[in-house]
Parts: structure tokens; C-alpha cells; sequence
């Protein structure tokens, strides 16, 4: 079957899916679920010549026949506990396959701030948010996600409220069998609120494809810190799309740490809309075996006086593939803008692979801007250095494998993330090293 | 300690170290002096195994091991200690764990247990005040930002830390104001003993000032072209290299 063909039914099997789906949507949600069809329809699923998807072999995606869940499949108690961090035990969100499970959430910290989706679409503004980024939409798969995620969750926070502690998301995946799982969030922050939020994906077995939308909206003033671990199963298809609009003043600073899937992309696209809003963008992503991650990011800065930091890392092994499609835009007016992009690959095979794409356009004439890419191999000076102490080969390598990702996981400001991190991310590197 | 018999070594065979023979016995001091591309470099590399340089006839004994045949670590826990002209810059890499882990590997060699985090800390503070190196250094990653002087330092700071049979100090005087040539050589004194050894590859004969040199040795176009004792240096200092190497 030609390419087009595979696309083309993969579509129509959506389509399908959807006339089962619709009729259990919330009313309120119908329209917009129809309009995300109708661009999902319009876009169509990707072919590797697609601009936005060159780095990625979305064919196994494209022909496998996804399912929706149904509910049915359950996740023991123990199974959960063991992904929720220390400090997050009374204010810990879990969805299993797509859903907020209330069960095995632990919610009393949080609570108050939970509003579902149907309901909170009677504020017109958000209505009128949601709408108009679904008709605009261009990311096919986040179409997807809108179209059918049945239910969504907004997370919202009033003005001057500053949540105490981190709120853990811990999205789990029962996989098993080739079913999309939709989470849908909002985070919707008033003035001068502030949430520091720990999101972990895992999966108990693989097959799964995990495709999560989230919009961080952020008033003027309020700060989030956003740690993202995503530790899926290695077969299993994992997509996210990050919108982040960011008002006067605002903050967001984001660390995503990556262990790879067969397939893995995360799209952020981050709105700098008034002065003064701050962006921290950091990655690090640990992959081996046929393992991939893909980063595509696109900031706009559309105001003056707006800062944008990012910094990602990518220790590649095996016949792992890196790639990274970055761009900022700075807008006529966004003046005195400060942004940088850094990306540095660590290649550890002869056949890993590194694609990078970063990418700067200016319109305003008063700016500064830098942005760059480095692939490099396990320094000979310093590991011959380390040897010389009586450090043996592989000791000397594995430190410098793990001092090359560490100024990224210590951009994270939880010490058992962190620890976790440390003790797993980088661990799976130790078996193969030298 | 150490055997050097008719050595003939370079890098991607061009021969620079053109037959050397020296013998260094324990409690020792050797200074190699020379002219700039004389071999001194070449033959620090050669000693610390980097894989970079061959040797390609002749044989150094190390405690009558054949030292050619050990890889830079295990020289390294066999008790050979390079001090680097020019100290690696490792980002990332914290100092007093490097230096901890590093004196572990020692440790563990030696059939000795590991030593924990805290008394570490006391070692390593005591050995960073002889030095007058300031605290800092410790959370400090592995010579990252550091200037010169404390880049050598702290490869002092790593000799005293792994207490080596034999250490050759390449250049170490190099980029070193009076001061903090002062300091280190005060700590390399403190270093010594009866059953450590010492080789000083140096330009200058300042240094030699302050660590006195049992032997000089003079090195010319990969050859030693003359020995003697530490008033050589001296000789040196006042007529120039042309001294001995035209003598020749």
C-alpha cells in the first residue's frame, strides 16, 4: 500500500472512531470537538516530507489501528504509589489511559482548583481561547487530542493564590494493546498565582500512544515551575503539545527530562504576549537502543522587555536518533527581547544519530538574540585526564556522561526528581558504557 | 623506583625522545631542564600513558614492572602521579567528589575500604589549607574557571590527596606569579619523604629555588646532553641553553 493510502485510511479510521465517540461527549464540548475534526480532516496525518515532521518516521504510527479506551483496564494502588513523589502524597493528580482517575488521585490539596472541562467552557473567554486555537490549529496530532479527548481538566488558580508544595500529574498508560490515550489539561493562573507542578508519564506494559495537549495560561505576574519526566514504555508512541501564554510579568520555567520511546515529541509553542514575561525552556533526554526523541519548539516573542532561555541535552547511544526543530520569532515591536537557544548532542555510538534545527527570526531591530548546536563525542583529553587519577575507562566515561546532563537535571528544583533522575535516567547508560 | 633504558618515543611516528636512559631511585629528586622542543613534554606524556604518544624502542620498569605495557590508570594505582602542564578543564564534575572518588580507587586497590563523604571532607580540608587554597574549591567543578595558578594547585592538591610512590610535575611553575610558586612548592616540600620520588620537567631554573633537585638533567633534541647536580641549574640560569646544547 503506497504511503498516502496507509495515511488516507489511517484518517477515515478516526473518523469512524469519532461518530462512536461524539455521542458520548458533553454538549458542551461538541462544537469544539467538531471544529478540532474538521482541521484534524483538513490537516491530515504527516508524510516525512511534511516540514514539521522531517526528522520523524511516524509510518509504524500511521498503520497501526489505535483504539480508544474504554475504561475498563485497572491500575493497582501499589503500581501508582510507586511513581508518586515524596511531597506530592496529598496533592497528586492520576490519570490512567487519558482520564483522572478520582479513586487513586489524591486530591485533597487540591481539590478547589479542579473544574472540568465542560463546566469551565461556560467562561466565554476560555470558550472563545479554545476555539479559536482549535480552528487554528496546526499541529495535526493536537487536533487529535482535542477532537477526541471526551473530557478535559482545568486546573485553575485564583488571583494572588500560591499553592504550597509541588502538584504531582502522574499520567499512567495500561497499554497492552494499540489504544490513544487523549489527556487533556488547562492550567489557568490568575494574577500573581503561583504552581509548581511535577508531571511523570509511565506505562505498565507498552503498545500504547499517548498523545497530550496542555495550555498554560498564564495572568499577569504568576510564576509556574513545570518539571516534566517522561518514563513511558519504550515501545509505545508518546506526542505532547505545551502552549504556554504568557501576560505582563509572568514567569514559566519548564525541565523536561526524557528516557525515549520508539517515538517521542514534544511540541511547545510559547507565547510571550505582554512585557516583562519570562521563559525557561531546559531538556535533557537520555536515549539508547532504537529510541527517539524529537523537540519542536516554536516562541514567539510578541511584546518588548521579554526574556526566553533554552537549553537542551541529548546523550545518544545505540541507534538512537535526537532531533530538534527550534525557532524563535521576535515580532516588530518586541524590542530589547533577550532570548537564547542552545542545543548540545553527547553522541556515544558510531550509529546514533543527531538532527538540529535552530532557528531565529527577527522583525524588531533592537534585540539580542543567539541561538547554536553542538555534536561532539566523549572529550579524549578529559577522559585520558580522569584515567590518569586511577579512574578506569569506564568509570571516567560514565562521570562524564553524567556531569554532561547534570547541569540540566540541576535546573530542577525537586531533590527527588532529581535523585531519580540520577539514579535512573542516566543509569540506563552504565550496562552498554565501553 | 623508576628504570628508563635507551627510550626512543614520539607521536605519529615522528621520533622525538631520541634515547634516553635515567634511573630514578626512591627519596630522589631529578630536574629535566631544556629548550623549548627539546622533549620534555614528550616524554611527561610517554610516562603517564597517553594514548596519543608510542613509544617505539626501549623500555621504562616501574618497581621492575614494564610500565609501557600499564594503561594510564593502572599507573595511576600502581603509584605514578602526573601532574599536567595544562590541567583538563571538566565541567560538571565536582571537585571533592572527583578528588574522593580518585582516592578511592587508591583505596580500594590497596585492599582498603572506601573512605565516607565526611571523613574525606576532613582529609581533603586540611590538605586545601596547607595549600592555602580556599574552601570554594571544594563545590567548584574540576578545574572549570579556574586561573592558572589554581589550576595548579589543585593538581597538588591531587598529589597529596593520592600520595604517590613517584610524581612527575610537568611544567608545574609555569604561568605561576611568585607567590603562588611559592605556595605549591612549600606544598610539594611537605610531600616528600624517604620513599617518594620526584621529577621536576621544567623551563626555568626558579623553580629550583624552592624545591632543590638531587640530579638536573638537561635535555636536547630528545637526548639528555648533560647530568649533574643542582648547581647545573645554576650554570644554566647564567649562560643560557646554548651553554650545552652547542657544547655538544
Amino acid at each position: 500500500m503506497s504511503d498516502t493510502l496507509v495515511e488516507s485510511s489511517a484518517v477515515s479510521a478516526f473518523l469512524d472512531l469519532h461518530k462512536k465517540l461524539i455521542e458520548q461527549v458533553s454538549p458542551a464540548l461538541t462544537e469544539l470537538q467538531q471544529v478540532a475534526l474538521n482541521r484534524f480532516e483538513l490537516l491530515g496525518f504527516p508524510h516525512s516530507k511534511h516540514e514539521m515532521y522531517t526528522y520523524l518516521n511516524t509510518k509504524g504510527l500511521v498503520e497501526t489501528a489505535f483504539g480508544l479506551s474504554d475504561g475498563s483496564k485497572k491500575v493497582s494502588e501499589d503500581f501508582v504509589a510507586s511513581h508518586i513523589y515524596p511531597d506530592c502524597e496529598s496533592q497528586c493528580l492520576v490519570f490512567v489511559d487519558g482520564v483522572l482517575n478520582r479513586d487513586l488521585s489524591r486530591l485533597e490539596g487540591v481539590n478547589t482548583y479542579l473544574v472540568p472541562l465542560s463546566e469551565a467552557v461556560s467562561d466565554q473567554e476560555l470558550k472563545k481561547y479554545l476555539s479559536e486555537t482549535a480552528e487554528n490549529e496546526n499541529d495535526v496530532f493536537a487536533a487529535l487530542n482535542t477532537a477526541f479527548c471526551g473530557e478535559g481538566l482545568v486546573f485553575k488558580v485564583g488571583d494572588n493564590t500560591q499553592i504550597s508544595g509541588p502538584v504531582q500529574v502522574l499520567f499512567v498508560s495500561t497499554g497492552g494493546s494499540p489504544v490513544m490515550h487523549v489527556p487533556r489539561l488547562v492550567w489557568q493562573l490568575g494574577n500573581l498565582s503561583e504552581v509548581k507542578v511535577i508531571e511523570k508519564f509511565v506505562g505498565v506494559e507498552g503498545g500504547y500512544f499517548i498523545n497530550a495537549v496542555q495550555d498554560w495560561l498564564l495572568a499577569e505576574g504568576a510564576g509556574v515551575s513545570f518539571t516534566q519526566v517522561q518514563a513511558d514504555a519504550s515501545d509505545s508512541w508518546h506526542f505532547s503539545k505545551t502552549r504556554v501564554h504568557l501576560h505582563r510579568n509572568s514567569r514559566f520555567h519548564s525541565t523536561n527530562a526524557s528516557f525515549g520511546t520508539q517515538l517521542a515529541r514534544h511540541h511547545y509553542d510559547v507565547r510571550l504576549k505582554e512585557e516583562g514575561s519570562e521563559l525557561r525552556l531546559n531538556g535533557v533526554s537520555v536515549l539508547d537502543d532504537k529510541e527517539q526523541v524529537h523537540n519542536f519548539i516554536r516562541i514567539h516573542h510578541e511584546a518588548p522587555q521579554c526574556v526566553s532561555h533554552q537549553h537542551f541535552k541529548n546523550i545518544i547511544n545505540g541507534q538512537a536518533r535526537s532531533s530538534f526543530d527550534g525557532t524563535v520569532i521576535v515580532n516588530q515591536g518586541a524590542q530589547l527581547t533577550n532570548s537564547n537557544q542552545l542545543i548540545n548532542n553527547l553522541m556515544l555510538s558510531n550509529d546514533c544519530h543527531a538532527d538540529n534545527k535552530p532557528n531565529l527570526m527577527i522583525f524588531a531591530d533592537d534585540v539580542k538574540c543567539t541561538h547554536g548546536a553542538t555534536i561532539g563525542q566523549i572529550d579524549e583529553e578529559q577522559w585520558f585526564y580522569l584515567q590518569t587519577r586511577g579512574l578506569s575507562a569506564r568509570v571516567a566515561k560514565e562521570l562524564l556522561t553524567r556531569s554532561f546532563a547534570k547541569s540540566i537535571i540541576e535546573t530542577i528544583e525537586f531533590p527527588e526528581v532529581v535523585k531519580e533522575l540520577n539514579g535512573t535516567l542516566l543509569k540506563k547508560l552504565e550496562v552498554r558504557n565501553v | 623506583m623508576l628504570e628508563i633504558k635507551d627510550l626512543h618515543a614520539g607521536i605519529e611516528g615522528n621520533e622525538i625522545i631520541k634515547g634516553i636512559s635515567l634511573t630514578i631511585k626512591k627519596g630522589e629528586i631529578h630536574a629535566v631542564m631544556g629548550p623549548n622542543g627539546s622533549g620534555k613534554s614528550t616524554m611527561a606524556k610517554i610516562l603517564s600513558g597517553h594514548p596519543s604518544y608510542e613509544a617505539m624502542s626501549g623500555e621504562i620498569l616501574f618497581d621492575g614492572k614494564n610500565l609501557l605495557e600499564m594503561d594510564a590508570e593502572e599507573r595511576s594505582l600502581a603509584g605514578i602521579f602526573m601532574g599536567f602542564q595544562y590541567p583538563v578543564e571538566v565541567p560538571g564534575v565536582n571537585n571533592a567528589e572527583f578528588l574522593r572518588m580518585a582516592h578511592n580507587a587508591r583505596r580500594v586497590k590497596a585492599g582498603e575500604e572506601e573512605i565516607d563523604p565526611l571523613d574525606f571532607d576532613d582529609l581533603l580540608s586540611e590538605k586545601m589549607k596547607m595549600l592555602g587554597m580556599e574552601k570554594k574549591y571544594k563545590e567548584r567543578n574540576l578545574n572549570d574557571g579556574f586561573s592558572g595558578g589554581e589550576k595548579k594547585k589543585n593538581e597538588i592538591l591531587q598529589m597529596a590527596i593520592l600520595e604517590p610512590k613517584l610524581s612527575i610535575l610537568d611544567e608545574t611553575d609555569s604561568g605561576l606569579d611568585i607567590d603562588a610558586l611559592r605556595v605549591v612548592s612549600e606544598g610539594v616540600n611537605k610531600l616528600r619523604n624517604e620513599n617518594n620520588a620526584l621529577v621536576l620537567i621544567t623551563h626555568y631554573q626558579r623553580l629550583l629555588d624552592y624545591i632543590k633537585p638531587d640530579y638536573v638533567h638537561v635535555l636536547s633534541d630528545g637526548k639528555i646532553v648533560k647530568s649533574g647536580d643542582k648547581t647545573l641549574a645554576l650554570e644554566l640560569e647564567s649562560q643560557g641553553y646554548d651553554w650545552v646544547t652547542t657544547a655538544n
